[in-house]
């Protein structure tokens, strides 16, 4: 475990791939071409997936390099190129213009909620001895952004990416607590996701083969 | 007894075999039937053999069974009973009338009996970590049933579900997470730092304020699968659009399985932090839920839209049980679980024969039931009554044992709310049910809208019922989960079995 103290190589490198990973939610919320969300959420995965291999190389953990793999194949490549083929292109998606407050307002907010995560989650209120304790308000963080980015965008596939960025936040928190976080479970979470985006992709194209756009502002039909 | 677990698990699975077959709905119905009834037996027997005997073990703490998911099982696998026994008339009805392809049939069969299944896998896991894992997944099963029918509001409805329903659940993984760092300062390297049995047993040692964090998030989290508010936004459209068996599942057996992983997370966090703190949670957002739910069950409308709000409603009144707390407020929360459960089943089965017969969900345009068709109009007059909790029925003795648990407490300013709000629920949803039930059965109202779970088959009357089944055996199969479910229901008011009430008091053992 002291493998990972916040100033050996393998925990700065931790540290910095949340840094980047928080970034890139920034990146994110803060764009409005449909083809970004996805390149953003892609590179984010990409990141996560540096993080995994860092810490199966720290433990020399075949499973950390199993899912290491696996986040890179389904999250990083898998997702990203499906998204862009089975969505964007299919239903001719370029700029989101559902969105609900200004962009930099949505940063702004993005900015406090990054705050709100740093004070709730303080290194003292943890208990001592957990892993990269820097880690956990970044995972905060992401999760906060990922829910900000679900309530501020009205269209269903930025909603989708959303609640990616979420499940990317909590990866990176379970990552900090490698050594004992099952690997059937974390297995299941990636079958969880796969088949998660397979529905939602479903259902999005059949939405919108419904109606002109699958907006969700159009999604006024069921109410009360 | 690791059998018996299996068997479980794997008797709904009867359904997605009997599609992989290109079986009709009659028969994947009776297979699904079939396959509830053998997980029903089983469930039955392991209750009874783990009040005698220590929680079932295994697989490094990934199986863990004790009184409290034996009872929920035993729910949950009653209502797949139920739904799927309703689902063989419903389905060969829809498929004859050319509501619903075959193809539609079978996705319906193969995703009920996957959804059924997970959920009793996720009673019977001691792993937080695959708890998540199947809950989620059993989500993702039941999208595809609420979307079934592929129409722009199905669609709609089923697709808020599954992204406010994900969302929900990946928070109360890290719920989860902050559990598990509650928990650092156990030297552990082994999958039982995750297990219910380990944490409960090393409750005292665990830090405190994630674990505070951890309850938290968990109630938000699976109190969006509870349907708990004001997390419960995507309740009322999914089980409106939904085909009614599923509907019934949705309303009887996830959200309870929803409630089980929140009782785990409060037993952990009532060892940790006592229980000032989890109490204050669950009344909180208990009554939020029950003020809800009262407030548009007012709104009259659609039917199945009024249970929906109902069922939010109950699911508030469990969570207040569990506020009150003490051994009368827990015994009640389990009990209403139950009954609710099974009422709630009744109903929305009786809803999908109304919808039928009339083609419509609205209640306006249902009038008479009981003179034009008196055992659906029946079961809907003593389903209703059973789930606003009048004698003889089992809700009226589980509410008056939750309001007796808060009386126990020092202020009687909570359950007096409470039974002012009970009081208003009555008169909600009777208005609405006691018309679609009195009134001559002739007379023509036009339907409201023409929400239509399909386009009328013939060109019948508006108002006048037609009959939608083929042959004795579909109306016979139709009626015997209305009948069983009411005789049940009838039984828990007046009467609750030696080994329901051993039962009970064994899983209390398990959350004090």
């Amino acid at each position: 475990m002291e493998k990972l103290a916040a100033t050996s190589p393998a925990g700065v490198l931790l540290d910095l791939s949340g840094v980047l990973i928080l970034l890139l939610a920034f990146a994110c919320l803060g764009s409005k071409l449909f083809n970004r969300y996805v390149a953003y959420y892609g590179a984010q995965s990409v990141v996560l997936s540096f993080a995994a291999g860092v810490a199966a190389w720290t433990f020399h953990s075949v499973e950390l390099w199993i899912l290491a793999v696996l986040t890179l194949a389904i999250k990083g490549i898998g997702i990203p190129v499906a998204t862009r083929r089975l969505l964007l292109r299919r239903l001719a998606l370029a700029r989101d213009s559902a969105i609900s407050i200004g962009l930099s307002t949505s940063l702004i907010v993005g900015g406090a909620l990054t705050a709100f995560a740093y004070l709730v989650t303080r290194p003292q209120l943890l208990p001592h001895g957990v892993v990269a304790a820097a880690v956990v308000p970044l995972s905060t963080a992401v999760i906060l952004l990922g829910a900000l980015e679900m309530v501020v965008r009205r269209h269903t596939v930025a909603q989708l990416i959303g609640w990616l960025i979420v499940e990317n936040g909590v990866f990176l928190g379970a990552i900090t607590l490698v050594a004992t976080f099952p690997f059937i479970v974390e297995a299941g979470i990636f079958l969880d996701v796969a088949a998660g985006v397979l529905i939602m992709v479903v259902f999005v194209s059949g939405l919108t083969r419904q109606l002109a756009e699958a907006s969700t502002t159009e999604l006024r039909g069921l109410r009360g | 007894m690791t059998v018996l677990a299996i068997l479980i698990v794997a008797g709904p699975l009867a359904g997605p075999a009997a599609a992989l077959l290109r079986a009709r709905a009659r028969a994947a119905g009776v297979a699904l039937a079939a396959g509830g009834l053998v997980s029903l037996a089983a469930a039955i027997t392991l209750l009874a053999m783990l009040v005698h005997h220590p929680p079932l073990t295994g697989g490094d703490g990934f199986l863990y069974v004790d009184a409290l998911s034996g009872f929920f099982l035993i729910t949950v696998a009653g209502v797949t009973a139920l739904a799927a026994f309703g689902s063989i008339a419903y389905l060969s009805a829809e498929e004859d009338a050319g509501a619903l392809s075959s193809f539609q049939v079978r996705l319906y069969f193969a995703f009920f009996g996957l959804f059924a299944s997970l959920m009793l896998a996720s009673l019977e896991t001691g792993n937080l970590g695959l708890l998540f894992v199947l809950i989620e997944a059993s989500t993702l099963a039941s999208a595809a049933l609420v979307g079934l029918e592929g129409k722009a509001r199905s669609l709609e409805a089923a697709w808020k579900y599954v992204i406010i329903s994900s969302l929900g659940v990946t928070i109360a993984l890290a719920g989860t997470l902050f559990l598990f760092y509650a928990g650092s300062a156990l030297h552990l390297a082994s999958n039982q730092r995750l297990t219910w049995p380990y944490l409960l047993a090393h409750a005292a040692v665990l830090a405190p304020q994630p674990v505070r964090l951890a309850f938290l998030l968990a109630v938000v989290g699976y109190g969006t699968k509870v349907g708990l508010a004001p997390m419960h936004t995507w309740l009322p459209d999914a089980h409106a659009e939904a085909p009614s068996p599923a509907s019934a599942m949705l309303s009887a057996a996830l959200l309870n399985t929803g409630m089980y992983a929140i009782i785990r997370f409060l037993a952990i966090t009532q060892a940790r932090l006592g229980a000032a703190f989890p109490r204050a949670v669950l009344l909180t957002f208990g009554f939020a839920s029950v003020v809800i739910g009262v407030l548009f069950m007012v709104r009259r409308g659609n039917f199945k839209r009024l249970f929906a709000y109902s069922s939010v409603e109950h699911m508030g009144i469990i969570a207040v049980a569990l506020g009150f707390g003490g051994v009368l407020g827990l015994y009640g929360a389990l009990l209403h679980t139950l009954n609710h459960a099974i009422a709630k089943a009744v109903l929305f089965l009786d809803s999908g024969d109304v919808a039928l017969r009339y083609r419509t969900r609205e209640a306006a345009g249902v009038r008479g039931l009981l003179v034009a068709v008196p055992v659906t109009g029946g079961a809907l007059l003593f389903g209703s009554l059973a789930v606003l909790g009048s004698p003889p029925f089992g809700l009226f003795l589980s509410e008056l044992t939750i309001v007796r648990a808060g009386f126990a407490r020092s202020s009687p300013i909570l359950p007096l709310l409470l039974l002012g709000l009970l009081a208003v629920a009555f008169i909600a949803f009777a208005r609405t049910t006691a018309g679609m039930v009195t009134g001559s059965a002739a007379s023509p109202a036009a339907p409201a809208s023409p929400d239509g779970s399909a386009a009328p088959a013939s060109p019948a009357t508006p108002g006048a019922p037609v009959d939608p089944y083929r042959g004795r055996g579909a109306r016979w199969a139709a009626a015997v989960p209305l009948a069983a479910g009411l005789v049940a229901l009838l039984v828990l008011g007046l009467w609750i079995p030696a080994g329901l009430n051993t039962a009970i008091l064994h899983s209390l053992a398990v959350i004090r």
